[in-house]
């Protein structure tokens, strides 16, 4: 089997908010008992390393980017590597030294409870994320490899004196030796150790999970040219993220014209940032809980049996997270050699390299005995959009779907119990995956798609936001501990990358929204180091890259 | 605005209200980096909220490392550290003149002056400031006695000043100080920190049989691929058997074998039956079936060099980076006399040394923590950057404080000329400046008054430019102490305090 690495790339708050609860939903997921092998090959997407004092770790291939002030209680030289620091005024003359010690950040009780060994079960005990929850690393499982951290020093988080707001600001950050020279040399490190001696064929894709209303845009465009020139053959895989909420107060008039502007400094950011990926990623693929998405997120994507508060980013991110983890899983499997660079081969081709993503969280049979009787009575489409602006309907799609936590068990009755559905043409399927195939081309026209079904339901204990109903124990009727209140808890999922025209009318009310704005009027832009032409540039880009999805063929 | 215009003193009482809260703010940094000013300052450790740990006496990097909340205070630190970032050094000089400014201008505005005038005189006092700039600097023939003296200045640290010393003295040719690789070792009893006449990379062969060293050594550097690429994609919807995709993958797999017997066939030459062996450096990936042919040959393959690497290799050991196999020649290769492999925890390294004539060297910096690390190297990079600075402006300003009492004497005189109001602004200026050999003075543990007495009396007498001795208290001058400044660091804060200054008294 070849190696087919993933290096994992994280910029800004947000997305290392869908971040934390990625890594969180595949290590709650990680099968210690070695008696049951897993399916899902975890070298993809981890790595393995060695402590000074040679212990062994497992940690995530990632690099993630942050401001100052961010990380809270969470140290920036993480806790697997660092030698348990004895007073470090100790080895110092107390005369030449000044120790200045900031108020120190507590941990929150998940974090005392995660740190303590005497703490053997977090998942009984109950926290109050909702209150808690102010940073990602409050929730934070995963334990980091310490070259993983990068905290910008430049900008503080939550600081509005000192914004990272506008994309220039993050381009030229970029030049800074922090980033061309240290971050450029760390991606390159984790290229250079990735491989495995058996590996027939080698390929090292990235993933890259960006804030893209910020400036982080900006320092994300900037690190994707720099991918595509020193790591041209490739795959890279963008994830755009956009809050489904932003805290603008607008009680004053002066507060809503601020607000006004934010909404459109924020659009700016998108175009700029999407007209880069679109030059030089392989796929990008915009995920927000919010429906609209543009100038202010919209409201939030519905789903069954979930009941989730979008102004929490510890709930949107989490519902992003599980379709993140979820669709991987096609590229991830160890039954399959399937890479990211095919996955995204298939998918934008003619140039079309944005693409949606859809989410039917949990995955339920809606109370029916099996998947055959449940996909028989199915109202509505099967997932629901997570990119913004986009409702990705049932024609002229090429898509990739992915459902896991059904087990073939649930498939269909045994012939003697079979009855009615011994005269379905979809009896004959003797998988998952071909079944839910057939189900799909029967309720799609003009598509291709192709079925990936993985046993593995996701994993949704504790830290995981408790957003299911009480019904939802009872109706997916799959995890035999229904309510998930304690011990594990397992939902199914199924979740779906998509491209066809309905991304077209995507770009086009992003395009339509970016030049209704007069750029003039933010002199932040110019003043960060952009030129007007560049804005030019950006929504020509959008309007080519729009272009490629007209479908002109006649039927 | 329009208030204003119709009742003038109501926009003194605002400035007056806004100026009261910037002070403060300008206060509260100055508290924090005034002790670590100059040779005698304290060194400043920093316990982040969960308990990171830094270690510096860098303004710079302290304004980096806080948090910073007052809007006020926050502009004044990046106004600071941005002119640090183009000349790496003066960051706490400017953060003391900025709230020095401020606190003069308020002892005047609170008297009734309208903060325009005060911003007027300032920028006549500005001007002034850099007319005798330009009168103090001497001109630097770059030569290494010169360029030490400044790092010494500059850095403090006679380490680091012993090392640029040994690299400036290979070559009386200004050093390219990009050719010169930082590296850094976490290492838990090693601290020195050395010069090696060479380079080191932070990774090893990624082969179990290759050698862990080798001596009088080939080198080729390159960037050529020599791992397989699949060019045709698997789809996930034209399904492939693994039988079927093995087969394709072993025939495009011999293209890549046919370039690394080309490597081969040149080590072959070169040295079988000698004592030479033969060491690839690659830019670009060697996958395990091509390190596997070169460890067969005895040969040690790196994978993925930094690009800078590259040029750096070819610097240090002769050669030329070559980007294709074809015709390669042993004019092509480099020479090392040793290379090796060392291993700390989950790090290589591998170091190739016993070059002949080293055109780039590396810096390796060991410590046994990240904190003492990023402490030395951040020396080092402000280090690099004065020598820079210098061979670029070709001219140093005498420090210890002599510009600063140079101006401040020139100021008030100055001052006599000015007409009207705005010769306040410009006796504010004047006064400001003298923070700089104040806040020395403290440092070192010299009473305020008397010294400021003793330098301007002695800088009255003295036509050159006269300075605080730190072991002395007394006056000197800072040229026989070879004791000096970068030109940019000082220009720039006279251009950029001031742009800012207006703003924090005009406005909120
Ligand atoms: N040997 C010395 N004797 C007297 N004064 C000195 C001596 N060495 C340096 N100085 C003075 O110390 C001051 C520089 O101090 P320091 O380097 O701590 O601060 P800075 O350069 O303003 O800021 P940064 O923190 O960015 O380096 C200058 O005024 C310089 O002239
Ligand atoms: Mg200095």
């Amino acid at each position: 089997m070849g190696s087919r690495e993933i290096l994992t790339l994280q910029f800004g708050h947000y997305s290392n908010y869908v971040g934390t609860h990625w890594w969180n939903v595949q290590e709650q997921g990680f099968e210690y008992d070695s008696s049951s092998s897993s399916e899902i090959d975890h070298d993809v997407l981890y790595r393995e390393g060695l402590t000074e004092k040679n212990e062994v770790t497992f940690t995530p291939r990632l690099l993630f980017v942050d401001l100052k002030g961010s990380l809270k209680s969470l140290p920036e030289s993480g806790n697997l590597y660092a030698p348990n620091f004895n007073d470090p005024s100790a080895e110092w003359d107390p005369d030449l030294v000044t120790v200045k010690t900031e108020p120190v950040n507590n941990k929150n009780q998940f974090q005392q409870d995660l740190d303590s060994s005497a703490c053997k079960n977090i998942h009984r005990n109950a926290y109050d994320f909702e209150k808690d929850v102010s940073v990602w690393s409050d929730f934070l499982y995963t334990r980091f490899h310490p070259r993983s951290v990068n905290i910008i020093r430049e900008y503080q988080h939550c600081n509005e004196n000192t914004p990272f707001d506008v994309f220039p600001l993050g381009t030229s950050l970029w030049k800074s030796p922090q980033f061309d020279d240290d971050f450029c040399n760390k991606i390159r490190s984790y290229v250079e150790e990735c491989d495995s001696f058996q590996a027939s064929d080698l390929e090292i894709g990235f993933h890259m999970l960006t804030d893209c209303t910020n400036a982080f845009a900006g320092l994300s465009s900037s690190c994707v040219e720099h991918l595509k020139d020193d790591y041209d053959k490739s795959a890279l895989l963008i994830f755009p993220v956009m809050p489904s909420y932003f805290p603008d107060r607008v009680t004053s008039v002066e507060e809503r014209y601020q607000s006004l502007a934010n909404d459109s400094v924020r659009v700016l950011n998108m175009a700029l940032g999407f007209s880069a990926f679109s030059e030089h990623a392989s796929l990008f693929v915009p995920l927000s809980v919010g429906s609209k998405g543009w100038r202010k997120p919209g409201p939030k994507r519905q789903f069954d049996l979930v009941e989730y508060d979008h102004e929490l980013p510890y709930h949107s991110s989490a519902l992003l997270a599980s379709a993140l983890e979820t669709f991987s899983l096609k590229y991830r499997l160890k039954s399959s050699h399937f890479t990211l660079t095919d996955l995204c081969a298939d998918l934008n081709r003619n140039g079309r390299r944005a693409a949606a993503a859809s989410l039917k969280l949990p995955f339920s049979l809606n109370g029916s005995a099996d998947l055959l009787d449940c996909l028989d009575k199915w109202q509505g489409p099967l997932t629901q959009s997570i990119t913004p602006s986009c409702e990705i309907g049932s024609e002229n799609l090429i898509q990739y779907i992915t459902l896991r936590g059904i087990k073939e068990e649930q498939l269909k009755q045994p012939p003697h119990l079979a009855q009615k559905q011994l005269k379905l043409p979809a009896y004959k399927c003797d998988s998952i995956a071909s079944m839910l195939n057939m189900y799909l081309a029967y309720s799609t026209d003009f598509s291709i798609s192709n079925v990936t079904a993985v046993n593995k339901p996701l994993n949704v204990a504790t830290p995981y936001p408790r957003i299911f109903q009480a019904a939802a124990g009872r109706q997916a009727n799959v995890s035999t501990r229904a309510v998930p209140e304690f011990g594990q808890e397992n939902v199914p999922v199924l979740a779906g990358l998509h491209n066809g025209p309905p991304i077209g009318d995507m770009l086009e009310s992003l395009y339509t929204e970016t030049k209704r704005i007069k750029f003039a009027k933010f002199p932040q832009f110019i003043a960060g180091g952009m030129e007007s032409e560049e804005y030019e540039e950006c929504l020509n880009t959008l309007s080519t890259l729009r272009e490629n999805y007209v479908d002109d063929y006649v039927i | 605005m329009a208030i204003s215009l119709l009742n003038p003193k109501a926009e003194v009482a605002r400035a007056a209200q806004a100026l009261a809260v910037n002070i403060t703010a300008a206060k509260g940094l100055q508290d924090v980096m005034k002790s670590n000013l100059g040779p005698k300052g304290t060194v400043k450790m920093l316990v982040s909220g969960a308990g990171d740990i830094k270690i510096t006496k860098d303004g710079n990097v302290l304004l980096h490392e806080m948090q910073i909340q007052h809007p006020t205070a926050s502009l004044i630190a990046r106004a600071s550290t941005a002119q640090d970032d183009s000349t790496g050094d003066g960051t706490t000089s400017t953060v003391l003149v900025i709230g020095e400014l401020l606190k003069q201008a308020d002892i005047y505005i609170s008297e009734g002056l309208h903060p325009r005038i005060i911003t007027e005189g300032f920028d006549k006092a500005r001007e002034k400031a850099l007319e005798v700039l330009e009168k103090i600097k001497i001109p630097v023939e770059i030569n290494k006695e010169n360029l030490t003296d400044i790092c010494k200045t500059s850095l403090r640290t006679k380490m680091f000043v012993l090392m640029l010393y040994w690299l400036l003295k290979k070559d009386d040719k200004p050093v390219d100080l990009y050719m010169i690789e930082l590296m850094e070792m976490q290492h838990k009893t090693e601290t020195d920190t050395k010069l090696i006449k060479g380079l080191v990379l932070d990774h090893g062969s990624r082969h179990p049989d290759m050698p862990k060293s080798l001596r009088n050594c080939y080198i080729l550097t390159c960037n050529v691929s020599m791992e397989y690429e699949k060019s045709e994609v698997n789809s996930g919807f034209f399904y492939k058997t693994a039988e079927e995709r093995e087969k394709m993958v072993s025939a495009e797999r011999e293209f890549i074998t046919q370039r690394v017997k080309k490597v081969i066939a040149l080590k072959k030459s070169l040295c079988d039956g000698t004592d030479k062996t033969f060491v690839v450096i690659n830019q670009k990936g060697i996958d395990p079936m091509s390190l596997d042919m070169l460890a067969k040959e005895g040969i040690i393959a790196l994978r993925r060099a930094k690009r800078r690497n590259m040029e750096r290799l070819a610097l240090a050991c002769g050669g030329i980076a070559v980007n294709s196999f074809d015709d390669l020649q042993e004019s092509h290769l480099g020479q090392a006399g040793y290379v090796y492999e060392h291993v700390l925890g989950e790090n290589k390294y591998t170091f190739v040394e016993d070059c002949k004539v080293p055109q780039s060297v590396t810096i390796l910096m060991k410590g046994p923590n990240k904190h003492t690390l990023m402490q030395i190297k951040d020396a080092i990079r402000d280090g690099l950057r004065a020598i820079n600075n210098v061979i670029e402006d070709k001219a140093v300003v005498p420090g210890a404080a002599a510009f600063e009492v140079t101006v401040n004497r020139e100021l008030l005189a100055f001052k006599d000329t000015v007409k009207g109001k705005s010769r306040l602004g410009v006796a504010a200026y004047a006064e400001a400046m003298l923070i700089i050999p104040k806040t020395l003075a403290v440092n070192s543990g010299f009473d305020v008054q008397d010294t400021i007495v003793k330098l301007q009396e002695e800088s009255r007498l003295n036509p050159e430019p006269v300075g605080l001795d730190l072991t002395s208290g007394e006056p000197i001058n800072p040229k026989d102490a070879g004791i000096f400044r970068q030109l940019h660091s000082q220009e720039a804060d006279h251009q950029l305090v001031l742009g800012d200054c207006q703003q924090f008294i005009t406005r909120g």
